[in-house]
């Protein structure tokens, strides 16, 4: 007998419950746009510009100590910040002008071994600095990569769905808008950093959000062209449920891995999985009640091609 | 003492990190790999069998044997050197040994 998690009969109504979601769904978005404007993204060096310093010591310190230390150097305002588990005593200290970055390692690693003495050591593993130029620019780039995918996507699926509507296209980057607002609003709250990473994970769940948004699509468009009479509402809960299994299943198992990830993936991967696993959760989520709904309300009391004239 | 080499970054500087850790059978070269300008270093352990060397081994004789070595395996071993310090919170280590010579 084989595991059967979906039951082949399940009758959910999804549609039916579109303004539900659809208010909650504006209400979320509302507030992500708030958090974006007013208390903004947690950038990365990538983006902010500015030095970031690794730093192992031999024993046990603490971020004011630290502070304390560097402050002979007369680097500008820094922030401290443990790396990995405690017994590692690492830390990364981040400074977002440096004045005069010649030597910055040697400096510090001085500065710091200095004021530590022999019994606790200072190693500066890494020095990675970008300049405010290059931070602004990338960060530029970034917003222009994630605008420029989400608009071809939708001209993408509305060209490909041209044969029954254009309103898919339209339904697929509203829909990517809201997952890309949704993951944006839940990285401020996080304070997860946002660097080159976070934003390649970012696109990836554009990607996996258009996909799970085509998988619904085009079911709705066969059922479409076998149920020429029955109304398109019930055309598209038929489809969502027929689709449920796999989405619940596709969305199940990458969700897993991603778990694992956040869970175990370190410092440096955890932002980026917490950016694909709300994003795989909000592109499933979308694709339903986001994108569905726009074709719905797009075609409210319009016919399109070969479903019934009125839809619910 | 502190040598340069030539990348496709720019120039680095090579110098000895840490004191030279001496085993049994192998000296541990602590490295550091900083640019010429400040913007970037990154430090790197390299293991190397004593049979390699000419002994007492000296880090300055052994950053100059790395020098031409370095500058053509640039890349890649910086690549390896920063995954290792940002992921694993640890030095990469390279072996040089007599099935691995390098540039010894």
């Amino acid at each position: 007998m084989s595991l059967q998690l979906i039951p082949p009969d399940i009758n959910v109504d999804f549609v039916g419950k579109r303004y539900f979601f659809v208010a909650l769904s504006t209400v979320i978005n509302i507030a992500a746009i708030f958090l974006l404007l007013f208390v903004g993204l947690n950038y990365g060096v990538d983006f902010a510009g500015g030095s970031v310093v690794q730093i192992k010591f031999d024993k046990l310190t603490s971020g004011d100590q630290i502070r304390r230390a560097l402050g002979a150097l007369e680097l500008g305002e820094i922030t401290v910040q443990d790396f990995g588990a405690k017994s590692e005593n690492q830390f990364l200290v981040r400074f977002e002008k440096v004045k005069n970055i010649g030597s910055l390692g040697t400096r510090i690693e001085g500065a710091l071994n200095e004021n530590y003495g022999s019994s606790n050591q200072a190693h500066v593993l890494r020095v990675e600095t970008v300049g405010a130029k290059v931070g602004h620019d990338l960060r530029v780039d970034g917003f222009l990569a994630v605008a420029v995918a989400t608009l071809f996507m939708g001209v993408y699926i509305a060209w490909q769905f041209a044969g029954v509507s254009w309103s898919f296209g339209a339904g697929a980057v509203i829909a990517l808008i809201h997952d890309v607002l949704v993951v944006s609003g839940g990285l401020v709250l996080s304070r997860f950093e946002f660097d080159l990473t976070t934003l390649a994970a970012l696109l990836t769940v554009i990607g996996y959000s258009v996909h799970d948004t085509i998988i619904v699509s085009d079911r709705i468009r066969e059922d479409a062209a076998k149920r020429r009479r029955e109304p398109l509402e019930s055309i598209m809960n038929r489809a969502i449920n027929e689709t449920l299994s796999r989405t619940i299943l596709t969305s199940g198992t990458a969700l897993t891995v991603l778990a694992a990830l956040l869970a175990l993936g370190g410092p440096i991967l955890r932002p980026a999985a917490f950016t694909l696993f709300i994003g795989i959760i909000t592109g499933t989520y979308s694709s339903i009640y986001i994108a569905a709904p726009v074709v719905l309300f797009w075609e409210r009391g319009h016919r399109i091609k070969g479903t019934a004239a009125r839809a619910a | 003492m502190s040598v340069e080499i030539a990348t496709g970054r720019g120039i680095y500087r090579l110098s000895a990190a840490a004191p030279l850790e001496r085993n049994a059978d192998t000296v541990v070269l602590t490295l550091a790999m900083e640019r010429a300008d400040g913007i970037e270093r990154i430090v790197t352990r390299c293991r190397i069998a004593r049979v390699l060397l000419d002994e007492p081994a000296e880090a300055d004789a052994m950053i100059e044997r790395l020098k031409a070595w370095l500058a053509r395996e640039f890349e890649t071993t910086r690549e390896a050197a920063l995954k290792a310090i940002r992921s694993e919170r640890r030095l990469n280590e390279i072996a040089f040994d007599p099935a691995n010579r390098g540039p010894f």
